[in-house]
């Protein structure tokens, strides 16, 4: 069963999100902070990240995304946003930004195992 | 005589009788009259004095009566005057209204002739001086208008917004220095084609107007960046008319407006901020509602109480925050009453540590108090200052180590009440020092995990302090402590 790795900052999040995913057959590991997030990642080697953008400062999560990247760690990220619109960026997924799919807060359990399972699914077509 | 002020003559003749009668004569019918027996007398008479009216006779035995007009007219020009004479000749005539008489009075004359040329005289001298009442009028309106115009380019020249004037061929016809300045441009020549030096969006305006060049136009205003992030503009172009009314040029204001695109960026960002904060809580609370609601998730029911008291943790930060933003709001706005009385701090501080017993007792705190004697009164809003310290007290003891201390000292100094507040708590790294006054900052790092707050109390202190015209100083390490200095003025009322 894959593993998805949650770095929020946000306890409560962190804990709806784990029993979500928990409950549709996932494996989850958590860290609260980028650093701890990092460790996980490289410890655990989990099959999907989901990855929040504000944690201790402003685009925390963003900088650690493009961290994995240079360092060729090719993790499918889902990336959770919650004011993207007010601060006028409208990501989107490309170079720049190396994340495969943006999820503006707050997102049902629907949506939320819709967007694992296809991310997970793309990654095996490559495979 | 019709007129209320006695219209004055002067007589000039040798011959007395004649002198004596005509005087007489004149002040019988209203005149104000003085005589001169010889020419000499009527020249230092008749220049001294502006009279309205002069009769001049012309054989003098000292002077030639034309000889005393001439200087009459030479010191006053608009005095009416008369040569009277009984050797009436042609070339006599000539020379004197050459010489500036208005009129000729051959000798010897009847009182009614003579009342009836000083009457056409006297209309004369009237026409005379309201004549030059209206030129000197009309020389001080001139006059006027070179300062007015003279005072309206200095101002023009003063403003900080720039001002160009570009006829309708595109070529400069007036510029102020500042329009260079808030342009960014070293050099533009009048009488140039410059449409194609000045910044793209600018010519863009006026080629609006070039392109349209009717009555009826409309003013252009666009913001414009000249150096990134450095320097904000803004364009404002209108029309100039000639006096006709048919389209002459375009007059470009050039504001610049750094500053006021720099608040917009503050402001814009503290509303994402302020979105972000609200969104959080609002996010995770939702996030329990979903899997609570949701049955094919299958929550146990001691998960679901749980998930259902994190929730109300998360909605009363919530309203704390909003509760925070507006005392902010509030006090941005001024819109709060204050109530300024006199305050004893020693008895606002003993009440606030009562309120916080609960808290104080939760993490077993102790705390000690050192009050100097002889204390002023502050003059101050006792919610405010009541709001200052409970905000600074109840952190010190959110982010104090249990069985920890909190120390409070209040001494005064000339101008101040100083009020020390020392936790032994996880203090600040000199980073988060910084910005610990900043809206929504918390510090934060492993060891503040766990502490709940909106991240307003400490922006909401100083403004409190800035309100009284205070200051406040912070010292802290980390893992030691941290210090919180309050000065308030003892004497100052805002």
């Amino acid at each position: 069963m894959a593993l998805i790795a949650i770095i929020d900052d946000d306890p409560d999040i962190v804990e709806a999100s784990s029993l979500v995913l928990r409950s549709n057959g996932f494996e989850v590991v958590t860290a609260n902070n980028p650093s701890d997030g990092y460790k996980i990642i490289k410890e655990k080697n989990p099959n999907l990240l989901i990855l929040d953008v504000m944690m201790e400062e402003p685009d925390d999560g963003f900088f650690l995304a493009q961290k994995l990247k240079k360092e060729n760690i090719d993790i499918p990220i889902l990336m959770y946003t919650s004011v993207s619109k007010t601060l006028g960026f409208e990501y989107g997924a490309g170079e720049m930004v190396p994340v495969d799919e943006f999820v503006e807060k707050p997102i049902s359990p629907e949506e939320l195992i819709e967007k694992v399972s296809n991310l997970l699914a793309k990654v095996e077509e490559k495979d | 005589m019709a007129n209320n002020n006695s219209p004055t003559v002067l007589i000039v003749d040798d011959e007395k009788g004649l002198r004596t009668g005509t005087q007489r004569l004149l002040e019988d019918e209203g005149y104000k009259v003085d005589a001169a027996a010889n020419g000499s007398e009527g020249v230092s008479k008749g220049t001294a004095k502006d009279y309205d009216l002069a009769i001049i006779d012309l054989k003098m035995p000292d002077m030639n009566g034309l000889e005393v007009l001439a200087e009459i007219k030479k010191a006053n020009p608009n005095t009416v005057c008369f040569i009277a004479t009984a050797f009436a000749s042609y070339e006599n005539a000539i020379e004197s209204t050459r010489l500036g008489a208005y009129s000729y009075i051959p000798k010897p004359f009847t009182p009614d002739e003579l009342l009836h040329n000083l009457q056409k005289g006297y209309n004369q001298r009237v026409l005379l001086l309201e004549s030059e009442r209206l030129k000197k009028e009309s020389e001080e309106n001139l006059l006027e208008i070179a300062n007015e115009r003279s005072r309206l380019s200095t101002v023009i020249k003063l403003i900080d917004d720039g001002v160009l004037v570009i006829n309708k061929l595109g070529e400069l016809v007036y510029l102020n220095s500042a329009s260079l300045k808030n342009l960014n441009i070293d050099k533009l020549e009048i009488g140039t084609y410059v449409l194609d030096k000045l910044p793209e969006e600018v010519s863009g305006l006026i080629n609006k107007h070039l392109n349209r060049q009717d009555k009826k136009q409309k003013s252009y205003s666009k913001q414009i960046e000249i150096i990134p992030k450095e320097l904000f503009i803004e364009a404002m172009t209108s029309p100039v008319p000639n006096p006709d009314g048919n389209f002459a040029g375009v007059v470009v204001v050039i504001r610049n407006i750094t500053e006021l695109k720099k608040i917009e960026l503050i402001k814009s960002q503290f509303v994402s901020m302020v979105a972000h904060e609200l969104k959080t809580p609002i996010v995770a609370v939702q996030g329990f509602l979903n899997i609570i609601n949701d049955k094919s998730l299958d929550v146990p029911p001691e998960k679901q109480t749980e998930y259902i008291d994190r929730s109300i943790v998360r909605l009363k930060s919530l309203i704390a925050l909003v509760n925070d933003l507006l005392d902010i709001s509030r006090m941005e706005l001024k819109t709060k009453q204050r109530e300024i009385e006199d305050l004893d701090i020693k008895e606002v501080i003993t009440s606030i540590v009562q309120f916080l017993e609960i808290e104080l007792k939760k993490r077993e705190l102790t705390v000690k108090t050192d009050y100097e004697d002889g204390l002023k009164i502050l003059k101050a809003d006792r919610n405010e200052i009541t709001r200052l310290f409970t905000n600074i007290l109840s952190n010190a003891i959110k982010y104090n180590v249990d069985n920890g201390s909190i120390n409070i000292k209040v001494f005064q100094s000339e101008h101040y009440l100083i009020t020390e507040i020392s936790d032994t708590g996880i203090g600040l790294k000199p980073e988060e020092k910084e910005k610990l006054f900043h809206e929504f900052y918390r510090a934060k790092n492993e060891k503040t995990r766990g502490i709940s707050g909106t991240g307003l109390g400490l922006t909401i202190v100083k403004q409190i302090v800035d309100t009284y015209h205070g200051k406040i100083e912070v010292e802290s390490a980390f893992g030691v402590g941290t210090t919180f200095k309050i000065y308030l003025p003892i004497n100052k009322i805002n």
